[in-house]
């Protein structure tokens, strides 16, 4: 790494061009650089925040906050475990159905669908994405947990439901609510978001790279699969990065959904909570200093890290695909 | 002529032997097709759904008292007046504050960071604070702006939700300086302009159709946002507009409202659900139409 | 030096055909009278030498050609002569590059100022994202301030020598990015020339287009080098032959020789000049 940033190179460049470029020049890198310090002060600010304010938890129950699912504010004693494990299941079941969804509809807008169609139907997906978290809640609760108990679920509990490993997945009570509900509702939620900025990425995709492939004899699929896949991945990966963001941290949607409770199994039709329905929910009544509210901070950070994770996974994936 | 016509047909005859594997690609590009529509289809069904439950449910309560009324005890026909009210303050004021230095930040990223260690940091920063839950920066606002002061305040919702803009903004207005092609900066410091002009003047218009939708989805994001202004701004039964007081915000009331055990409440939230998700989309839609119709990019 | 700019362009008169006649009075010099002169110039990129010890002169009035394969360094030298190059970090040049007998690579010197005076020409037309008369005032407006029946004029004469004026004058206020491909390169030259710059670098700036759009600008050069010093990259002979008065050939980074046109095409002194222009390589 270089001691003199660029920036500061570039800025500092114009020291010996004169007059009227110098002082705007000096002028607008400062701002531009204090610009980009705030955004750094920010993080540090929240992860600080987080820290400070979840070290009390994190003294009194040591690595057994990870590790302990209980969550009882009658004893004082809270463990991090089931709001963890139902961040993790319900994002991987977003993901899961949302990226392929996305892939499908950003192919079809961009690549398939006639001008006339793709325009509003493009415009449908943007709305989609516009909609805000609490309507996707309100939506799942009044709708598609009804159609969950009595239809999918029982249906599910039928047939996979009798496979030897996987059909501890899809047993249980079928109440509608709990994990798979919560991690379709993510799909729904953030297949849109994903779409759009795939959408953007191929719509600006130099033509002449596509036509040179097709006027090699290429299929439709052939140039999406070899050419704007590998050209678009970059960008894409940051839509896909921005839905998972959503998606671990979705707090309303989830909160409508996930029947709130702090257990860990292997049924997916059971209810659960993730950190962030988990902090909405009990938020309000911790008090200020007490070992809850620490508790609480503490599964902030541990969210926060579980986003850098992630973030730092697939900007390493990146960098090793890149160039 | 005839040269190549026979060099074409030689070359058509060598392809023949390969008809099974041109029949499998065929097929390969059908079922990708299908899929694809498929999914599509899945997309647009989840709007629909979403938006015919949100007009059977909340048009009925929809009356001109909505827009007049505050919220109210049940049973006593409250409105929505300053839920509205509080939400519009707060967004303008989150995209006031957080929109100038998303843009700046951007331009720092794409134009004056280029290969230094501090750009590396702050692109990553930027890019963990758009992943960041929306609630957790609720915490911190209300862990600086709150609990300090002890009370709610619309200020602190306002600008828990200008830490959701800056990000969204960096990233779209990088992306899309990104876009600009070297040559036009060139060609602008060709004429002698300071870097300066050239960023403002020339890359940041080049660029300004992206940097609005960027700015107008973080508009469509924050409007909707509730959970950080659970711990911010609260929420407020009567009217307010000082921002240094609990204020009232649709989502909040929606939240509030949505699992109480009154019918009337129920309806509210339900109506100012159909009223945000009204907004949203119409802004996006005047935002679209608004880009669309300048062609000078 | 802005002072000093601007006190030039305010001597200037403000509208007309002539201010070629007023500017230095150039009459009273020989013509051909050195206005960019380069000493013994090394560029480097990084660690890549990539003009090796050039000297040479650009007389004024006249059109400068230069030729040679891809990656010679004739665009790079370009460059120079503007201080492009400061844009990039890790690129140094060092001799001399005398503008009037004033060294522009040294230290100190006003970049901004310096490109007000040698304008530039892309490859690609480089429309800036605004209306046709923004285009061509912008530049104008980084160096003078000019009131608005001044600025018209400035701009209807750039817009008339670059004969785009009767194609675009009831839309001035249109996109210049509605232009044809022609019709923006010929901006974009109009926006150089509203400037009034003393040297123009044109570095391909026909490639991108098409043999009629081609033409008017080859046109236009004979025109322009009444007024201005031009340098011109190209990877066309015959365009050079066409347009320049004096043709250099560069091939690995060095000059190898350079000389009136018609001298260079038909009796080249050096092997490797003969075997480029007889297409033998390159």
């Amino acid at each position: 790494m270089d001691a003199t940033p660029a920036g500061g190179r570039a800025g500092t460049r114009k020291v010996d061009t004169g007059l009227g470029g110098k002082l705007g020049d000096q002028l607008f890198a400062g701002i531009a650089w204090a610009a980009g310090i705030v955004v750094l002060l920010l993080i540090v600010g929240i992860i600080l925040v987080m820290l400070v304010g979840g070290s009390h938890a994190l003294q009194v129950f040591g690595v057994g906050f990870l590790t302990h699912a209980v969550w009882n504010p009658v004893v004082d004693h809270y463990g991090a475990a089931a709001p963890v494990f139902g961040t993790l299941v319900t994002s991987f079941i977003g993901l899961l159905v949302a990226v392929p969804l996305a892939f499908g509809v950003a192919f079809f807008l961009t690549e398939m669908a006639p001008g006339w169609l793709s325009q509003p139907v493009g415009t449908a997906v943007e709305l989609l994405a516009a909609v805000p978290s609490i309507i996707f809640g309100m939506w799942g609760f009044f709708v598609i947990v009804p159609v969950m108990a009595q239809d999918v679920q029982p249906a599910l509990i039928d047939t996979i439901g009798h496979a030897p490993i996987i059909g501890r997945l899809f047993s249980g009570a079928p109440f509608g609510t709990g994990l798979l509900t919560g991690g379709l509702i993510l799909a729904v939620m953030i297949t849109p978001f994903i779409a759009a900025v795939m959408r953007d990425v191929f719509n600006s995709m130099p033509a002449v790279l596509k036509e040179s492939a097709y006027g090699l004899g290429s299929t439709r699929w052939e140039v999406m699969r070899k050419v704007v896949m590998p050209w678009s991945r970059v960008a894409v990966s940051g839509g896909i990065m921005l839905g998972l963001g959503r998606a671990l941290g979705e707090t309303m949607a989830i909160t409508f959904v996930i029947g709130n409770s702090n257990r860990i199994g292997a049924s997916l039709f059971a209810p659960g909570n993730t950190i962030a329905s988990l902090i909405a929910l009990e938020f309000p009544e911790s008090p200020a200093g007490s070992l809850k509210l620490s508790a609480l901070l503490a599964l902030g950070l541990i969210l926060m890290v579980i986003s850098f994770i992630t973030l730092a996974c697939s900007r390493l994936l990146l960098r090793q695909r890149g160039n | 002529m005839s040269a190549t016509t026979t060099r074409l047909g030689a070359a058509s005859r060598h392809v023949a032997p390969e008809a099974g594997r041109a029949r499998r690609r065929r097929f390969a590009n059908l079922a990708a097709t299908v899929l694809c529509a498929v999914a599509t289809a899945i997309l647009l069904a989840a709007l629909v759904s979403i938006l015919v439950t949100l007009v059977s449910r909340g048009l009925g309560g929809l009356h001109l008292s909505t827009f007049t009324r505050m919220t109210s005890p049940p049973g006593s026909g409250g409105g929505l007046l300053n839920p509205i009210v509080g939400s519009i303050i707060q967004t303008v004021l989150a995209v006031l504050v957080g929109a100038p230095v998303g843009l700046l930040a951007g331009v720092f990223l794409a134009e004056f960071g280029t290969g230094s260690w501090v750009a590396d940091v702050v692109r990553f920063v930027s890019d963990m604070l758009l992943s960041a839950p929306s609630i957790l920066v609720g915490l911190f606002v209300y862990l600086i702006l709150v609990g300090p002061v002890g009370h709610f305040s619309g200020f602190a919702g306002a600008m828990s939700l200008a830490i959701l803009v800056i990000p969204i903004v960096v990233r779209t207005t990088e992306d899309m300086l990104r876009l600009v092609p070297t040559s036009m900066r060139e060609a602008a410091a060709a004429l002698g302009a300071p870097r300066w002009k050239v960023v403002m003047l020339i890359c940041v218009r080049a660029a300004r159709k992206g940097i609005a939708t960027g700015i107008l989805l973080a508009v469509a994001r924050v409007s909707g946002e509730t959970a950080p202004l659970l711990f911010t701004s609260l929420g407020n039964l009567s009217w307010s507009v000082n921002l240094n007081a609990p204020m009232s915000s649709l989502p909040v009331t929606i939240y509030q409202y949505a699992g109480s055990a009154y019918d009337d409440w129920v309806q509210l939230a339900w109506t100012a659900a159909l009223l945000i998700t009204a907004g949203v989309l119409i802004i996006n839609i005047i935002a679209r139409l608004g880009l669309g119709g300048r062609d000078s990019t | 030096m802005n002072d000093q700019i601007g006190q030039n362009a305010a001597a200037r008169p403000q509208q007309g055909v002539s201010f070629a006649q007023t500017r230095g009075a150039p009459q009273a010099l020989a013509p051909g009278r050195a206005m960019l002169s380069l000493r013994g110039l090394d560029f480097y990129y990084g660690a890549n030498h990539a003009l090796k010890n050039i000297s040479i002169d650009f007389p004024e009035q006249r059109v400068t050609g230069l030729i040679g394969p891809s990656g010679c360094g004739k665009s790079t030298l370009l460059r120079v002569m503007n201080r492009m190059y400061d844009l990039y970090p890790g690129q140094r040049a060092t001799g001399e590059v005398l503008l009037d007998g004033q060294n522009i690579i040294a230290p100190g010197t006003d970049t901004n100022a310096l490109r007000s005076r040698v304008g530039m020409v892309f490859q690609k037309p480089t429309p800036f994202p605004m209306s046709i008369f923004d285009n061509v005032a912008f530049g104008v407006r980084l160096h003078e301030s000019l009131d608005r029946a001044a600025m018209e004029a400035r701009i209807e004469d750039a817009l008339r020598r670059v004969a785009l004026w009767a194609e675009v004058k009831d839309r001035l206020r249109a996109p210049a990015a509605a232009l044809s491909g022609g019709q923006q390169q010929r901006l974009c030259i109009a926006r150089t020339i509203a400037t009034r710059p003393e040297v123009i670098l044109l570095d391909e700036p026909t490639s991108a287009l098409d043999p009629i759009s081609t033409a008017r600008i080859e046109e236009l050069l004979d025109e322009l080098k009444v007024e201005f010093t031009i340098a011109i990259v190209t990877h066309n002979l015959q365009q050079a032959a066409r347009c320049a008065d004096q043709v250099a050939f560069f091939y690995m980074g060095e000059l190898v020789e350079v000389a009136p046109a018609d001298r260079l095409f038909t009796a080249p002194r050096e092997k490797r000049t003969q075997d480029y222009i007889t297409g033998r390589f390159g």
